[in-house]
């Protein structure tokens, strides 16, 4: 498949700006030779170290993103108040578990993110992901805490979707079997919302391993 | 004069890319450069003749008193016609003599010019320093082009037997040198010496023996003769350049040079008289028995060189004068007989005078310069040598002290054995021989046959007008201290120096006639001790000495090493403390309590690595103590370290496990209990000494501390307000400097230690990959959690596994990690600008060239931990070698722009410049070291991951087992280790 030059720059393009994003950053000063020598410094990098063409089809809504970050922040500080409890809890032997959850998504970077920000908030962690059947591998830290173990998969797929609705297409989600974002529902005819959310399998379908 | 050796330089440096552009004839053009230094020295011969020659003195090292300072006087004007004219003349005949598909022509062409320059220097400065340089490069260059035929083990050893007696002789001659200078009325100027030679004494005597050992080394005589006839390995054309005109000639020309000065000291006479007497009468002995036309040769040499030494070492101008015309003489005819017998050579494929037969019919443009140069050489009118030799018998006949007497009685005989080899010489080459049939000679060029007719005609028409010779040489040989003004003649009248001749061409045909049964009496007599074999017994012993002594203080145990390293710190310390007097000042237990938690936390991760038992968790332990570090610094308000330790600890750690996936899971058992008990005893002592230390310095210092002056000397001078990389690359900058040098030096020794293949092969791309043999990481029995990304057959849609990173099929499909993949895609580059930053940051805030060099170290590793092999290649395809030299090159480089500018070494300057609405740029100069120091991290990294990563994992997959896997192995399969898990069974529980 050959594709037009002007195509393979494009596809350069969310990369760079978010390369000019951090070298201003890295300096601390806006300024016009700052973001210009950014963006050089940025397309250099890419031209002289390139990694394989792969292009970013999703679509990023600020909505979503904020929601994502916000809802992250919280998970964070509630799970590390939770953690920090058990950890200084004497006598108490969590009970820990590692669970299995078949993303809905169909894509290696959602898979990567929703995996990430599990590992990120404390209790959670990924053990193992199954990159063809899209599979994430779970340790919960105790899973009486987490809420049981429908929760604490519900909280995985929770939080893809979140990814999703901040950075995937409308196709993208559909296809994922989630309704539309909730704020565009008005625009677009989506199917009803109460039915699809939530694991989609039944809950007996849980594999845990208990240790 | 300095142009003329830049000059060589550049052709030296050029003749590669000449040779492989234009094949063998590119020896042509190359001729002409040391051909240049020879007109030059034609063009000044008359001022020269008038002692107004050109002189240069340019200051170089004024505190050693070594200055570039060249002239040329009578001496060095003959000695430049000579190395340039005869140079040239071999280089042009180098472009018929090699096979033109020869190898490595460009390696000998370079070598060959370079040479020529040194030669050139050699005999043309006037400091003594600078020609110990110059000859101790002509005993490198000559070393390589003995050493031409690398792949034949006589050519190595006769290069390795070279360098080393003439090295040694050349180190001789430096000290004497040191001696001259240094002594009382001594100076580093010859001409200052020759003028007025430092008062007698011990030291004057010991200083004249020294240059005179390093005369005779070089120029091949008794005892050090042996070196010589080794070195005609060589390619012929060295041997008529090197080991003739040129090289050999060195020790001669050193001689006539101090000559003047000293040779009226007894020891001076005594030396000369023995070492030049008995190497002419040994050497032209010893040929008389060669069969080989080329050894036959090399013994002539070296007994010509005895005699040219004999004569321009005497006092007396008149020999002198002989001395000097021989010299001229024996160049054009023993080149030209050289050169004859490299025709003789490749057209007839042997030089045994036993094989050669009726070669004067059938290569008559050898036979020709071959008879006229062997005539010259024995001394038959009207040839140079005639005139030479008959003008030292003149002057010898009319002095009559008993040195003098002794010196004609050798010459005489020396001239005998010299008539007899001469004529033994030209019926081996060109007689025909009785039961021997016709050689059959391939027809060679006619271009190699011009360079030894050139030659020998020169000898005819030099000798034709010996008045010319006299009127150029005479100048010099004036400079002598004794005796009459000498004359060149052809007819000197009758008297006994006609009768000497006489008596020698008598006797010498006498010799020759009688050759087979001298051969049999040589065969049968054996004089004196074997210099050869005393010098290979020299050798052997040597060796074994060094063997013995390696074996007795490099035993080979780190332990005991490191015991010794540590003992001594330990008693170093305490016997100064004790002496000194050093006490423990005011102390103040931390500056903010968290520091003390830290402390505790490094404490206790120390204390638990010393006890790990395994190795993983060892190194584990180790870098808690190291990110402890970098906590501490971090409070102690110094971010620039702390990030510098973060980084250099993350390192530490991938190297470490790089180096573990090879290494049994556990340490050995095998220290046994009291030894152990020891080093722990020795570690608390050495922890003690050092807490000790520590709490002693800060009050230990007695002036102010120069810290004080840095934060305001490192912006008015380096332009920078972060301290530290100022301090790194500018008011430290030699010591950045040696210390980048020494990184390029480890990586290339750790890289050398792992690529057992050669190093310097291509970087594995992923196109290199072949998906049937196997993928890379792959092992055996995975884990039981491995099983889950294997592949299964399932339907895939196109979002998924998809090519986020090069070569990550490359690897086995359980070694793969989407998620790894995908982060590594994510962060590659936002690392990468990061180090940019940090590099271009780093002169004002945290950050510089060698932080960023880790960063962008850490971001190839990430890639290669994602991806395996094929992906670090992917991801950096470079050779670490290029991206080390560059570095080095860069700085280095950078340090010494200033100096094109008038300032010193490694200055910074700082240049602004406006670009309009984009603002001020200021850049300071050393940006660009630090560029270089970059590149340097980065290649040490490059070079780490490739060998200890990349490389360890292609020679375990071509042992056909993967690395073993750190995280899994099991304590059953550490072979030949601890084995823990008995121990434990058995009750005993780890030690």
């Amino acid at each position: 498949m050959r594709v037009s030059g002007s195509r393979k720059w494009l596809e350069k393009i969310p990369m760079v700006l978010w390369l000019t994003v951090l070298w201003v950053l890295f300096w601390g000063d806006l300024s016009l030779a700052n973001v210009l020598a950014g963006a050089l410094i940025g397309l250099f990098v890419m031209t002289v170290m390139p990694m394989p063409r792969i292009g970013f089809e999703g679509r990023v809504s600020f909505i979503g993103t904020a929601i994502l970050l916000g809802k992250f922040a919280v998970d964070v500080l509630l799970a590390s108040v939770q953690v920090a409890r058990q950890a200084l809890r004497f006598g108490h032997d969590p009970h820990g578990a590692v669970i299995r959850v078949p993303l809905r998504s169909h894509s290696d970077l959602y898979l990567t993110l929703t995996a990430v920000l599990c590992s990120l908030v404390p209790g959670s962690i990924i053990v193992e992901a199954h990159r063809l059947s899209g599979t994430l591998y779970v340790h919960v830290l105790d899973v009486p805490a987490a809420g049981g173990i429908a929760k604490a998969k519900a909280d995985v797929l929770a939080q893809e979707r979140r990814v999703l609705y901040a950075l995937a297409t409308d196709a993208d989600i559909a296809e994922a079997g989630l309704p539309p974002r909730p704020w565009k529902r008005g625009r677009t005819d989506g199917p009803d919302p109460t039915t699809a959310v939530g694991p989609s399998g039944p809950a007996g379908d849980d594999q845990a391993v208990t240790r | 004069m300095l142009q003329l050796l830049a000059l060589h330089l550049l052709a030296a440096v050029a003749a590669p890319a000449i040779m492989r552009r234009f094949g063998r004839k590119g020896f042509l053009p190359l001729a002409l450069v040391p051909g240049s230094a020879a007109v030059w020295a034609v063009v000044n011969t008359g001022a020269v003749v008038d002692g107004r020659g050109p002189t240069l003195d340019v200051s170089w090292i004024p505190a050693l008193d070594m200055s570039l300072s060249f002239r040329l006087d009578v001496l060095s004007w003959l000695m430049v016609i000579l190395v340039g004219g005869v140079g040239a003349i071999v280089l042009g005949y180098c472009a018929w003599y090699f096979a033109s598909g020869a190898k490595f022509l460009g390696r000998f062409a370079g070598v060959f010019v370079a040479f020529a320059g040194a030669m050139l220097g050699l005999v043309t400065t006037d400091n003594t320093l600078v020609l110990y340089v110059f000859w101790e490069l002509t005993t490198v260059f000559s070393y390589l082009l003995i050493g031409h035929y690398f792949d034949r083990k006589g050519a190595r050893r006769a290069a390795m037997q070279a360098i080393i007696v003439t090295t040694l002789g050349g180190l001789a001659m430096l000290f004497g040198f040191l001696i001259l200078g240094e002594a009382e009325g001594g100076s580093y100027t010859i001409s200052e010496l020759i003028a007025a030679p430092p008062a007698g004494g011990g030291l004057v005597t010991a200083a004249i023996v020294l240059v005179l050992v390093g005369a005779i080394s070089k120029s091949a005589l008794v005892p050090f003769h042996f070196w010589l006839p080794g070195a005609m390995a060589a390619p012929t054309p060295v041997s008529a350049y090197l080991h003739a005109a040129a090289m050999v000639k060195a020790g001669v020309y050193l001689v006539a040079r101090f000559a003047p000065g000293f040779a009226e000291t007894p020891v001076w006479q005594w030396m000369i008289l023995l070492t030049g007497g008995a190497t002419m009468i040994l050497g032209g002995y010893r040929a008389l028995r060669q069969h080989d036309l080329k050894l036959l040769l090399a013994f002539g040499t070296v007994s010509q060189l005895g005699f040219l030494i004999l004569l321009v070492g005497q006092a007396d101008r008149a020999v002198a004068l002989a001395g000097l015309a021989l010299i001229g003489a024996h160049a054009m005819f023993k080149a030209a007989l050289f050169l004859t017998v490299g025709v003789i050579d490749a057209a007839a494929g042997t030089r045994d005078l036993r094989q050669l037969s009726g070669l004067a019919k059938h290569l008559p443009w050898a036979t020709v310069p071959g008879v006229l140069a062997a005539f010259s050489m024995v001394g038959l009118p009207p040839f140079a040598g005639y005139v030479g030799k008959e003008a030292a018998l003149e002057a010898l006949v009319h002095l009559d002290d008993p040195m003098s007497v002794a010196v004609l009685v050798v010459v005489v005989i020396g001239s005998i054995l010299t008539f007899a080899y001469g004529m033994r010489f030209l019926w081996g080459a060109f007689a025909r021989k009785k039961g021997v049939p016709d050689t059959s000679v391939d027809k060679e060029a006619t271009g190699l046959y011009v360079a030894p007719n050139v030659l020998a005609f020169a000898g005819l028409f030099a000798g034709l007008f010996p008045v010319a010779g006299e009127t150029l040489l005479a100048p010099y040989a004036d400079t002598y201290p004794q005796g009459e003004p000498g004359h060149l003649t052809l007819w000197g009248g009758f008297g006994i120096p006609l009768l000497l001749t006489g008596v020698i061409i008598v006797a010498g045909l006498l010799l020759m006639l009688g050759r087979t049964a001298i051969e049999r009496a040589q065969e049968l007599v054996s004089v004196g001790p074997d210099a050869d074999r005393t010098y290979r017994g020299t050798m052997r012993r040597l060796d074994s000495i060094s063997v013995a002594v390696t074996s007795i203080t490099q035993r080979g145990s780190l332990p005991v090493y490191l015991g010794l390293i540590l003992l001594t710190t330990v008693v170093m310390i305490w016997t100064s403390a004790y002496a000194g007097g050093l006490r423990i000042g005011a102390l103040k237990p931390w500056d903010y309590p968290v520091q003390a938690g830290v402390a505790v936390v490094i404490a206790v991760a120390a204390f638990l690595t010393a006890r790990a038992r395994r190795r993983l968790k060892a190194v584990v332990l180790l870098g808690i103590t190291g990110y402890g570090v970098v906590l501490l610094f971090a409070l102690q308000g110094a971010p620039d370290l702390a990030l510098t330790q973060a980084l250099v600890e993350t390192i530490t750690l991938v190297v470490f496990i790089l180096v573990l996936r090879r290494l049994p899971a556990y340490f050995s058992n095998r220290p046994l209990k009291a030894s152990r008990w020891w080093r722990a005893i020795l570690a608390t002592i050495v922890g003690v000494t050092v807490t000790f230390v520590a709490l002693v310095i800060p009050n230990a210092r007695v002036t102010d501390t120069i810290a004080e002056l840095f934060p305001e000397e490192a912006y008015n001078f380096g332009y920078g307000r972060n301290i530290v990389n100022v301090t790194l690359v500018d008011i430290r900058a030699w010591d950045t400097m040696g210390e980048i040098s020494v990184l390029l030096v480890a990586a290339t020794g750790v890289a050398s230690l792992v690529f057992l293949r050669a190093r310097a092969g291509r970087v594995e791309r992923i196109r290199d990959h072949d998906m049937d043999r196997g993928s890379v990481w792959a092992s055996d029995s995975p884990g039981d959690d491995a099983l889950v990304r294997r592949s299964r057959t399932q339907p895939v849609r196109s979002t998924r596994n998809r090519r986020w990173i090069s070569a990550g099929v490359a690897l086995a499909p359980h070694r793969r990690s989407v998620i790894f993949e995908v982060a590594t895609r994510l962060i590659f580059h936002t690392m990468l600008v990061f180090a940019v930053y940090l590099l271009f940051a780093g002169h004002n805030s945290p950050g510089g060239g060698f932080v960023a060099g880790l960063v962008a170290g850490i971001a190839l590793t990430v890639r290669y931990l994602a991806g395996g092999r094929y992906e670090l290649g992917e991801a950096a395809p470079v050779l670490p070698g290029l991206l080390l030299g560059s570095g080095l090159f860069l700085s280095a480089g950078a340090g010494a722009v200033p100096l094109a500018f008038g300032g010193v070494v490694l200055q910074s300057a700082v240049i602004d410049f406006h670009l309009g609405y984009l603002g001020d740029v200021h850049l300071v100069t050393t940006l660009f070291f630090d560029i270089g120091v970059f590149l340097v991290v980065v290649g040490l990294m490059l070079d780490i991951l490739r060998s200890l990563g990349a490389e360890v994992d292609r020679q375990g997959e071509a042992e056909g087992r993967a690395a073993p896997d750190v995280a899994h192995d099991s304590p059953r399969s550490t072979a030949d280790d601890a084995q823990p898990l008995e121990d434990a069974l058995a009750g005993g529980g780890p030690r």
